[in-house]
């Protein structure tokens, strides 16, 4: 694990990919002491970031042609899907 | 039946020359024989094509046979058709009964049976059904380009931060993606392409959808629409736009229309949904699926830490218990009782060596008393000869004894006390002048004379 990168920059997936790399690793139970230490933390950290960008985000929709109508937020458009 | 007899070439007039013919002998008409004027009938028919428009009955398309026949019928009239199979097999969409069609073709006579039969060279399915043709035929070139094949499919990213989406802004359709979408995966940034999805210029505008999608870093695409007719769905089966589903450069999910609704668009596409919000639905994990999976990820995680720790501890227990970490003073326990002995010898060897010395000296001095009182009872001269010879003895003794004395004084300055005191040891006697060897001769209060190199420490027990 060369020059980990801030978690804030990853994408999503690239902190999935990494935290996954990480369980494995420590479940191979091959670290040092210091080193599980130091690999638990990261994973702790990418695992609290990706379960807060799941619950926190808010969707960006960007445009790119057409003009989109408002049409209602989920609640109303719940009561009116067939 | 051998139906090749309707285009075998007779020895017969040819029909310019039998029309000629029949013109040319109004009035003394030459009799033609049946095959002759069947002949020229079907060459100059084949000259008449008519288009005939009609219900299909009665299809029969047995294999081995090499031509279809059918029956083209309408309220109150039928005609026989025929169609040879390499025409027939060029059309792409098989006639089934029932449906409608317009046919293409020229009145022929099968000659041995006398059978009137319509020849037919093309049909086109009216009004829907053609469409459904064209799109069945387009649908039959794109899959034989290879467009279609399921090794030409892409997986879809796992966790896309960029979707894109190619339909009508107006109408639920989008609001359905785009809900579903949020709902899901709402880290994923969305592109909108909101543009026609009816309308002649429908295909240009989604052709440019999907471009634009891709080009601003989609990393797939949900394409479709909502419900519709099947014209509504047609600009679907366009092949500028099934082109552009098939070499968009990111994955495509399409939903169009509703579950049986299939558009070529669908066949090229990466993968078909049923609609609009069902595709939204396979571009993007299951939001639950994924919070249970992180979750999951936690306890692993955790619990290999926790492993680890174990381990590591287990370990170092075991280290722990080791009687070199526990005693440590056992480690010197040999050199200890080394020294114990050595000192021991030191201090028994070193009284006794000196007592030794003592008696040899004295035990000389007595034989040199004795030797001198037996030479003066003897003959004087023999006294020189005797003093001379016991100055020689004595002499020699001297000698001798001052070589033993010097080595017995280098041994003593080896075993001294002192030296061994001058590097650092001691020797510790109680108040009654015993050397103290144990913790059990000494009691708290008693005071001990500790020797050192240059002199005696009076110290006092404090614990013992």
């Amino acid at each position: 694990m060369t020059e980990q990168k801030p978690i804030d920059e990853m994408s999503f997936r690239e902190a999935m990919t990494e935290l996954e790399g990480i369980v494995t690793l420590l479940e191979s139970n091959t670290l040092e002491l210091e080193d599980s230490l130091k690999n638990y933390e990261r994973g702790v950290a990418l695992l609290a970031s990706l379960q807060k960008r799941l619950s926190a985000a808010d969707q960006q929709v960007e445009v790119l042609v057409g003009e989109l109508a408002f049409h209602g937020s989920d609640e109303e458009q719940d009561t009116t899907l067939s | 039946m051998k139906v090749s007899d309707f285009s075998a070439p007779a020895a017969a007039p040819t029909a310019d020359e039998s029309l000629a013919q029949a013109a040319g002998h109004v009035g003394a008409p030459e009799p033609l024989s049946v095959s002759e004027f069947l002949n020229s009938f079907n060459k100059s028919f084949k000259r008449f094509p008519f288009t005939i428009k009609g219900e299909v009955s009665e299809v029969n398309a047995k294999a081995g046979y090499r031509a279809v026949y059918f029956t083209l019928k309408d309220a109150s009239a039928s005609l026989s058709c025929l169609m040879w199979n390499e025409r027939y097999q060029r059309m792409g969409a098989p006639l089934s009964v029932g449906m409608v069609i317009e046919v293409k073709g020229h009145l022929s006579v099968y000659a041995s049976k006398g059978r009137m039969n319509f020849d037919v060279e093309s049909y086109t399915l009216a009004g829907e059904g053609n469409l459904r043709l064209q799109v069945d035929q387009l649908a039959r070139k794109l899959e034989a380009e290879g467009l279609m094949a399921p090794e030409r499919k892409r997986p879809l990213p796992a966790y896309p931060l960029t979707i894109g989406v190619v339909t009508s802004p107006r109408g639920s359709a989008v609001h359905d993606v785009l809900r579903t979408l949020r709902r899901q995966f709402p880290l994923a940034k969305v592109l909108l392409a909101g543009v026609p999805v009816e309308g002649p210029q429908a295909p240009e505008w989604l052709v440019y959808g999907l471009q634009m999608a891709a080009y601003n870093g989609a990393e797939v695409i949900v394409f479709g629409r909502g419900g519709g007719s099947f014209e509504d769905l047609m600009p679907f089966n366009d092949e500028r736009v099934a082109r552009a589903v098939a070499t968009c450069p990111v994955p495509v999910v399409t939903g169009i229309g509703h579950e049986p609704d299939t558009t070529i668009s669908d066949m090229v596409a990466d993968l078909r949904a049923s609609t609009p919000t069902a595709a939204a639905d396979a571009v993007v994990p299951d939001k639950g699926a994924l919070e249970g999976s992180l979750t999951a990820l936690g306890g692993r995680l955790s619990a290999a830490m926790g492993k680890s720790l174990a381990l590591h501890r287990t370990q170092l227990q075991r280290y722990a218990f080791l009687p070199l970490f526990s005693e440590p003073k056992r480690l010197f326990d040999s050199e200890a009782l080394t020294l114990d002995s050595l000192s021991d010898r030191l201090s028994r060897a070193l009284p006794g060596a000196l007592e030794h010395n003592r008696q040899q000296l004295e035990g000389l001095a007595g034989r040199l008393a004795r030797c001198a009182g037996s030479i003066a009872g003897r003959q004087r001269h023999s006294v020189d000869q005797a003093q001379a010879q016991m100055q020689g003895i004595a002499g020699h003794l001297t000698h001798r004894f001052h070589a033993e004395a010097s080595l017995a004084a280098a041994r003593l300055e080896d075993l001294s006390p002192l030296t061994i005191l001058a590097r650092g040891y001691s020797v510790t006697r109680a108040p009654d002048g015993s050397v103290v060897k144990s913790v059990a001769q000494t009691a708290p209060g008693e005071s001990l004379a500790i020797s050192v190199s240059d002199g005696t420490i009076t110290a006092t027990v404090t614990s013992a």
